[in-house]
């Protein structure tokens, strides 16, 4: 244990003193979610939305007099019927369509009970959902408002309706990408890189020739990047969670555990390229070959698997990239809990012993 | 008793031989040099010596240890300074030491004093805590041996340990070799310096894999009717 500490001491020497590298990796994933995250934010304000006053009495002017004021939403168009709004949508670019049915006011006075239909572009889907907190916390402002005046306990309920989306992709999908490629090139490229490079300068021979087991200088390599790749996906999570308000529907411990497990998986990855690789050409050529391209290609966050040839269907499952944006996305979107995910947990970790037992025994052959 | 013991060690890299059976022993204490052009095989017997390759066929006992099976228990008995210098460059000449030191299962407060002393007589005590990347290359080399017989081996091989370093380095690396050899340490020596095989207590000459020549210099100059080591190499490349 004691060299195992040291030479963990000694990789976390040389990733403090290599400042523009270490700089490199924590900014980088930073400055990545601030610029997707500035461009998403800006689009939540003054989202178009179309209104379908069918009502057209004083308390449903009234409320979209609240909606458009409210400086969320900007009504730019007012159809006529239903299928106006589909046309709205698709030229007018709207996020989200208001319908108030008829006798809005009438069934708030009489039923105590109105209802708005509420038809959304779920092509962003958090922007989709951040837009239907916002309407409902108006809503709820118009109908204290209007209890106060006339003393009564009315309600408005809304009824929600998603376009477009079936997929479910959100554009802060961009943040389990982010995460996927950060764990990818910190964890897998950055260590087998610099373990490589210990194999060329001839260190690494230095080491072998020491008592100290082998993977004990593999392990030692792998973990320091691993706290640094968590260190980056803890903040990328951070900011978009409390700076820019992704929704996070799911636990927030959840989504750290599955990131955890997912460092671990290419972590394994690490560990089977620098075993089997002497070169950093190497290491660089099977990491981008082997693990970066599949994932950027076939894990579904880019360019949906659905629309692929079986062929690359097939090949996506055994890479980890997949399976962790899947449990990603129902853990931030569907808000699944960890036995709705549990099975891609259960993937990820099975990759991460077959990948281990795989560099340990390759690990100790001399040639 | 014999510290070294190579029996028929042989190494391919497929059809191409590096190392063509070769035997030799080498005595406890002893200074042995190991001579041979450029590509002779003396880094790759080196590696097989040292547990780093393993033989294609043959063996060697290194302390009565066979490096085929028992390469483990080896790995405490020897210490190795590879041909190239390859000591960390971004970390101290300290934390070197502390590291190499440290794998070998030396004591924390034992090493830090043994790094001292050893510091201390190679007069590197104020660069104790330089960057390696920033002392010159003669010092390194110093540094590299100190190193590799801090955890006081038995046996420390040593690959052309002075190539590159001034006549007076090259002078005071010796001294610390025979000072290591008095200890009882035995030394595995490559050199392409004819003078600094005639420090060595024997000598054996390898040409193309196969070990041609081995004795004391003397016996060698002898042998070959010559007066230096050089005119023995010399002659001997050239037949
Ligand atoms: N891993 C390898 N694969 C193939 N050939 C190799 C390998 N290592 C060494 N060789 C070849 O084996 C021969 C012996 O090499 P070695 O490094 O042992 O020579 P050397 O005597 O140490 O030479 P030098 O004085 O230049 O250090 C050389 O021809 C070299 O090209
Ligand atoms: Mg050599």
């Amino acid at each position: 244990m004691k060299e195992l500490r040291m030479i963990l001491y000694k990789e976390l020497i040389h990733i403090v003193r290599d400042k523009i590298t270490l700089f490199l990796v924590l900014a980088i994933p930073i400055m990545l979610v601030l610029l997707f995250g500035f461009t998403i934010s800006t689009e939540i304000r003054n989202a178009k939305v179309a209104v379908l006053d069918q009502s057209k009495d004083s308390q449903s002017v009234a409320l979209i007099d609240k909606i458009s004021s409210s400086g969320y939403f900007q009504v730019v168009a007012y159809p006529e019927t239903e299928s106006e709004i589909d046309r709205d949508f698709k030229e007018m670019d709207i996020k989200l369509a208001i319908i108030i049915p008829s006798e809005f006011e009438h069934s708030l006075e009489k039923e105590k009970i109105a209802t708005l239909q509420i038809i959304n572009d779920v092509s962003d889907l958090n922007v989709a959902s951040v837009l239907n907190n916002y309407l409902q916390a108006i809503t709820h402002d118009f109908i204290t408002e209007y209890n106060h005046k006339g003393s009564e306990s009315g309600t408005v309920e809304m009824v929600t309706n998603m376009r477009y989306n079936p997929e479910m992709n959100s554009v802060y999908m961009f943040v389990p990408g982010i995460i996927t490629l950060i764990m990818i090139i910190v964890t897998a490229l950055m260590s087998s890189i610099t373990l490589a490079r210990e194999k060329e300068t001839g260190t690494m021979n230095m080491l072998l020739i020491t008592p100290v087991k082998k993977v004990y200088v593999i392990i030692g390599k792998v973990i320091p990047y691993m706290c640094l790749s968590l260190i980056s996906t803890a903040m990328i999570i951070l900011i978009s969670v409390f700076v820019f308000k992704m929704p996070v529907n799911g636990s927030i411990w959840l989504l750290l555990l599955l990131c955890i497990i997912f460092m671990f998986t290419a972590a394994s990855f690490g560990m089977m390229i620098s075993a089997i690789s002497k070169t950093q050409i190497d290491a660089m050529m099977v990491t981008m070959m082997g693990l970066f391209l599949p994932t950027v290609l076939l894990s579904g966050f880019l360019f949906p698997l659905d629309n692929m040839p079986m062929f690359f269907q097939v090949l996506a499952d055994v890479f980890p990239a997949k399976w962790f944006i899947i449990a990603i996305k129902d853990v931030m979107i569907k808000g699944s809990g960890f036995f709705d995910i549990w099975k891609y947990l259960g993937i990820l970790i099975l990759m991460a012993i077959v990948l281990i037992t795989i560099s340990l025994t390759n690990v100790d052959k001399r040639k | 008793m014999q510290s070294i013991v190579a029996k028929d060690l042989t190494k391919q890299f497929g059809t191409f031989t590096a190392v063509n059976h070769i035997n030799f022993e080498v005595e406890k204490g002893e200074i042995f040099g190991f001579l041979g052009a450029n590509g002779a095989g003396k880094t790759t017997a080196i590696k097989m010596m040292s547990g780093l390759l393993l033989p294609t066929s043959g063996d060697a006992l290194i302390g009565g240890y066979s490096i085929r099976t028992e390469s483990k228990q080896i790995k405490k008995h020897i210490g190795y300074m590879s041909q190239r210098f390859s000591l960390y460059n971004d970390l101290t000449v300290f934390e070197n030491m502390q590291l190499f030191g440290t794998v070998y299962g030396i004591p924390p407060k034992e090493l830090k004093q043994r790094i001292n002393n050893s510091l201390e007589e190679l007069m590197l005590l104020d660069k104790k805590n330089s960057l390696v990347a920033s002392i010159p290359l003669g010092w390194k080399q110093k540094l590299a041996f100190a190193t590799a017989i801090l955890h006081r081996p038995e046996i420390v091989f040593l690959d052309e340990p002075t190539s590159g370093v001034d006549p007076i380095v090259r002078r005071e690396f010796w001294k610390l070799i025979y000072q290591a050899a008095a200890q009882g340490i035995t030394i595995f020596v490559t050199t392409h310096y004819m003078d600094e095989a005639e420090y060595c207590h024997r000598i054996s000459i390898m040409s193309d894999g196969c070990l041609k020549l081995i004795g004391t210099p003397d016996e060698l100059k002898q042998q070959m009717g010559v007066n230096s080591i050089e005119e023995v190499f010399v002659k001997f490349v050239n037949r």
